[in-house]
């Protein structure tokens, strides 16, 4: 696969795509920090999803429960779960899930594959197969950026399959089941509803 | 053949409550929703909350791809 040529214009990306690259990027963002105090009030301000759907619900959950959430409490809930070295009751990393061996890392496969598709993994203290660092890879995919447009829904598939689906249901799961989690409960239910759309979507085309 | 598939996948989008609001992106981004009326109204009123916050506009700026 040739790096994206700069044919990327901005042509406008339909609601739905729009809105999958939002949920990526607000997954991303929850996942690789606590969310502050300004980003709990935006969330806690904003809307309903239309419909009654699994994402509607935990989206409605995650509104009410960022109004009642204060940014130290969310550092620290943050922490508790994700923190430590090693030791924590719930590992970001997707390498953790999909199981992990020294050959053939998910790291290294993860950024073989961005560099197929044109991105490069610019941070150096999250690594490759940190959950919000692929969830981020995804937004990028879904709606462009980084100087390119979206990528192709084929791509798009072909780098959820090979390393967001393996891996981020059961981080969903193991985080909505850590006796530490409470608002990331919320979160993990919103995550786990999103990506069931992900998986079936895929599907269809 | 193909434009029945992204049709079918459109409508399940759409159906499963995404692109409707553009909720998560008035939250992530600071856009107010583009195609329903009636939410722009609401957004307009709260645009001071839907602003593109520093926070995240650093976040963009740091965004790891």
């Amino acid at each position: 696969m040739a790096a994206v040529a700069a044919v990327a214009m901005h042509r406008a990306l339909p609601a739905e795509e729009a809105a999958r690259a939002d949920f990526y990027a607000l997954l991303a963002r929850l996942l690789g920090s606590a969310p502050d105090g300004a980003l709990l009030q935006m969330i806690a301000h904003a809307g309903p999803l239309a419909g009654h759907s699994e994402l509607a619900l935990a989206w409605r959950t995650l509104v009410d429960a960022s109004s009642a959430m204060d940014e130290n409490a969310a550092g620290d809930e943050y922490q508790a779960l994700f923190g430590g070295l090693g030791k924590s009751p719930v590992s970001i990393y997707a390498g953790h899930y999909s199981g992990a061996v020294a050959v053939g890392h998910p790291r290294i496969r993860v950024q073989r594959d961005l560099e197929a598709l044109g991105l490069a993994h610019r941070s150096t203290t999250q690594p490759e197969d940190h959950i919000a660092a692929l969830f981020d890879a995804m937004r990028v995919l879904a709606a462009g950026g980084a100087g390119r447009g979206p990528a192709k829904l084929e791509e798009q598939r072909r780098f959820f399959d090979a390393h967001v689906k393996p891996a981020a249901g059961k981080f969903f799961a193991t985080l909505a089941g850590a006796k530490e989690a409470n608002y990331y409960r919320r979160v993990a239910a919103l995550g786990a509803a999103f990506l069931a759309i992900e998986v079936e979507s895929f599907q269809l085309d | 053949m193909k434009t029945t598939k992204s049709t079918d996948r459109r409508n399940f989008l759409l159906a499963a409550g995404l692109g409707g609001a553009g909720v998560a992106a008035a939250v992530v981004t600071g856009r107010k929703p583009a195609s329903k009326p009636k939410e722009e109204a609401v957004a307009a009123s709260k645009e001071a909350k839907y602003r593109e916050s520093e926070h995240i506009r650093k976040y963009y700026e740091t965004t790891k791809v």
